[in-house]
């Protein structure tokens, strides 16, 4: 089909060689295709037309050169002056330079348009990247803030748990000596309970010495008596048998004054006792209410100090995910490099082929037989741009083990 | 101290991809258009501790470019990787023979930028 279409082209490169080319493709005689073959040769070698001149003016020897030169000249100017009516429309339906030229200038002008879009393309795609790559930065740098936020707070969450943990110690302590007042309340009673038989006691004792007081009452009554018998003599015994009495008397006073007392301190005492035994039991109750809620406020603190652990650990590990997506896509973006590069190379190339189309159809203008190494010439183009293709084969694959290029190389 | 590196690419894309990944991994960062105006950073007195490179770039190539920073005092042993889209070895050899450090195609995520760079650039 090419050698077909360049065998029209190089025809059409000249309206003679066309004809010449119509003449003998049409008609298919013999006869035909020598008088065009010779026409050719003498319309194209201007030493032939001059031989048949010089023949003409005075070289007979050569009539037969002549006469076919006269033949050809006549066919030549029957095949271009007046062409039959059947070979003129068969002629008509051969390529024209001209439908050529302007199918050649409409590729060229979508070319070009094709390569304005193109590069439009480019510089959007560059501009949408360059744009992304500072929103991503933004996104880092958010990320960043608040990893440094985290960063601050964490030791601050930290002094803050040893303070709580320092105050959980405290109330530890607290709830261990509440847990020990039931205990140290009923040591108190019983030791209270102690003093009230203590007391008892003693005001046993105290009527053991009124008793004594009174026998010693009696006594000295009966040495007063004995006194006044003895006369005279008996006066200094009288005395001892008064001052006897009366301290008798006064031991008697003592002893009741020190059992009315012990008696109002026993009274105090056990009522004393009698209320605080009262209040033990409510104390117990909200003692071990107190412990309760001390053991589950240390729960709950314990919880709230894990969670807030793993809440940072999970934050700080996203913030680490989201560095390396931000780098992952930074690199990613790098292929609007690669594409661009890919879609300059392929510009080059169309732009190659159109300069080899622009100077073939020169070329064909003048001689149509240069038109021939078209296609080798095309073939050569899409030779060099499978090659250098093919040196950028693996750069724009996705994944590097698929493609089993290496993308790193020590020198 | 955070390392330096200086990019060299004609892609703007290039640059702003190259620049803010390596910002993020924590390294101050030069960058260039070209050769020309990279090797005119470098006779100025800028010190990088590493170069990137692309190879295809309008006035002066990184193969270029390579053999003239190595003529620079003081950049005789500086690692210079060469980032491009090409993978063909004669190239690879040309930028090896000129003293390039080693060859990275593009495109190239943070992650393995940073490997690499620490590869390089020991202690980086």
């Amino acid at each position: 089909m090419v050698r077909a279409k360049l065998s029209l082209w190089a025809a059409a490169a000249s309206p003679h060689c066309a004809r010449w080319w119509g003449f003998v493709c049409l008609w298919r005689s013999p006869i035909a295709i020598a008088c065009a073959l010779l026409a050719m040769v003498f319309r194209l070698a201007p030493s032939v037309q001059a031989a048949v001149v010089g023949s003409l003016q005075g070289r007979p020897d050569d009539i037969a050169l002549v006469l076919a030169a006269v033949l050809l000249l006549a066919a030549l100017r029957w095949t271009s002056v007046a062409p039959a009516p059947v070979l003129a429309g068969r002629a008509a339906a051969l390529p024209q330079l001209g439908p050529i030229q302007a199918l050649l200038d409409t590729h060229l002008e979508l070319d070009n348009e094709i390569d304005k879009k193109l590069q439009e393309v480019v510089v959007d795609t560059e501009s949408s990247a360059i744009a992304i790559i500072g929103q991503v930065r933004q996104l880092h740098d958010s990320s960043n803030t608040l990893a440094q936020y985290l960063d601050k707070t964490n030791p601050q969450a930290n002094t803050l748990g040893e303070d709580i943990v320092a105050s959980m110690t405290y109330l530890v302590q607290i709830g261990a000596f509440i847990e020990e007042l039931p205990a140290k309340l009923t040591r108190d009673l019983n030791a209270v309970q102690g003093v009230v038989q203590e007391l008892t006691e003693l005001s046993s004792l105290v009527g053991s010495v009124r008793a004594i007081s009174m026998q010693s009452h009696l006594l000295s009554i009966n040495a007063a008596i004995e006194g006044s018998r003895a006369g005279p003599g008996g006066a200094a015994f009288r005395v001892v048998a008064e001052e006897m009495r009366l301290l008798a008397s006064n031991s008697s006073n003592v002893a009741l004054k020190i059992g009315k007392g012990l008696e109002r301190a026993r009274a105090v005492v056990e009522a004393g006792m009698a209320t605080r035994v009262a209040e033990s039991s409510k104390a117990q109750s909200d003692v071990s209410q107190a412990v309760v809620s001390i053991r589950k406020l240390q729960e709950n603190f314990e919880d709230m100090s894990q969670y807030f652990k793993t809440r940072f650990a999970v934050i700080t590990q996203h913030n680490q995910n989201l560095t390396a997506d931000i780098a992952a896509v930074l690199g990613h973006i790098q292929y609007q490099d690669v594409v661009k590069q890919c879609i300059d190379r392929m510009r080059n190339t169309t732009s190659q082929r159109n300069a080899l189309l622009e100077e073939a159809l020169a070329q064909m203008k003048q001689d149509g037989s240069e038109a021939a190494q078209l296609p080798q010439l095309l073939a050569q183009i899409l030779a060099n741009f499978v090659e250098e293709e093919q040196k950028h084969k693996h750069s724009a694959r996705h994944d590097e083990q698929a493609s089993g290029e290496l993308k790193f190389e020590l020198f | 101290m955070a390392k330096t590196i200086m990019i060299v690419d004609d892609s703007s894309t290039m640059l702003m991809s190259l620049r803010n990944s390596l910002e993020i991994a924590g390294y101050n960062v030069l960058s260039a258009n070209d050769g020309q105006p990279a090797l005119d950073q470098l006779k100025a007195g800028a010190k990088p501790d590493l170069i990137i490179t692309d190879i295809n770039m309008p006035n002066m190539g990184g193969i270029e470019f390579i053999g003239k920073a190595r003529a620079v005092t003081g950049f005789r042993f500086t690692p210079i990787l060469v980032l491009t889209t090409e993978s063909q070895q004669a190239k690879r050899d040309d930028a090896k023979k000129l003293g390039a450090t080693g060859w990275l195609v593009k495109p190239v995520s943070g992650a393995d930028l940073t490997k690499i760079i620490k590869q390089v650039l020991p202690g980086a």
